[in-house]
């Protein structure tokens, strides 16, 4: 029952937290911190959205087919899905998630950013969840190159 | 008030922003490697940008992004020209990062 309960609240706090803008959203290195140690691409997306079914449509990846440094790869993600949330992972790292946009009213789903990563010598998969305001999980994958790697310092 | 450089431009009612974050975004490994001890790790946790007060676009991050991060980001709804997108961040240590950006 207790543990009925504590789940509860959390989606009641999710539910608040994501509505209104104005509203502090969820910091998820504090409220998911299982996020950001999972070792895999798939844990990770467990530890975030637990056991959902994703749906591989809707979100669109850029990167260059090959990175020339795994320092800084430049990454874009787009999407038109009316969102809650957006995470990316990839598999090349020893933890696999990068980045959790909060998603607000004013919000366009159309970032970049720049990530490292490391050159494993087999591609590397960038993965990207849509958590949808419908409930659903829509989920796009991108496989590029590196060719140096970018987390040896 | 320099720990990011920001620039944004209202275009048809969308405002693109284009922000650096000054840090080392010291990953694990790289800790270990320089320092011998990966609890000298430093990166950001959390950024948050704000327009008036209002919240355009939040992240929680990783050590898995670059040094001196470059992030753009699109938002539309709010903000017109010379007003201003304040940008907010903390990193693994604690420490606060905070910078301003005109929208021309």
């Amino acid at each position: 029952m207790e543990r009925r309960k504590f789940l509860g609240m959390g989606l009641g706090a999710l539910a608040l937290a994501v509505v209104p803008a104005s509203v502090q959203a969820e910091d998820w290195r504090k409220a998911k911190p299982a996020v950001w140690t999972a070792k895999t691409v798939d844990d990770a997306i467990k530890a975030m959205y637990g056991d959902v079914k994703l749906i591989e449509s809707g979100v669109t990846i850029s990167t260059p087919d090959v990175a020339a440094s795994g320092g800084a790869v430049p990454i874009n993600i787009k999407s038109d899905i009316k969102a809650k949330t957006v995470a990316v992972f990839q598999n090349a790292d020893p933890e696999s998630t990068v980045i959790v946009f909060d998603i607000n009213k004013y919000s366009i789903i159309d970032f970049d950013i720049k990530a490292k990563l490391k050159s494993v010598g087999d591609p590397v998969t960038v993965t990207a969840v849509v958590e949808g305001q419908d409930g659903k999980y829509y989920i796009g994958n991108r496989t590029l190159d590196v060719a140096l790697g970018g987390c040896e310092g | 008030m320099a720990d990011f450089k920001i620039k944004a431009k209202l275009k048809k009612g969308v405002v693109s922003v284009k922000a650096m974050a000054k840090h080392e975004m010291t990953t694990y490994d790289i800790a270990k490697k320089q320092t011998g001890d990966r609890e000298n790790a430093n990166f950001i946790f959390h950024i948050t940008a704000t327009v008036n007060g209002e919240t355009v676009w939040e992240v929680s991050t990783s050590q898995f992004l670059s040094k001196n991060p470059i992030f753009k980001y699109k938002f539309q709804g709010i903000g017109k020209k010379g007003d201003h997108i304040i940008m907010t961040a903390t990193d693994r240590k604690g420490h606060a990062l905070k910078g301003k950006g005109k929208i021309k």
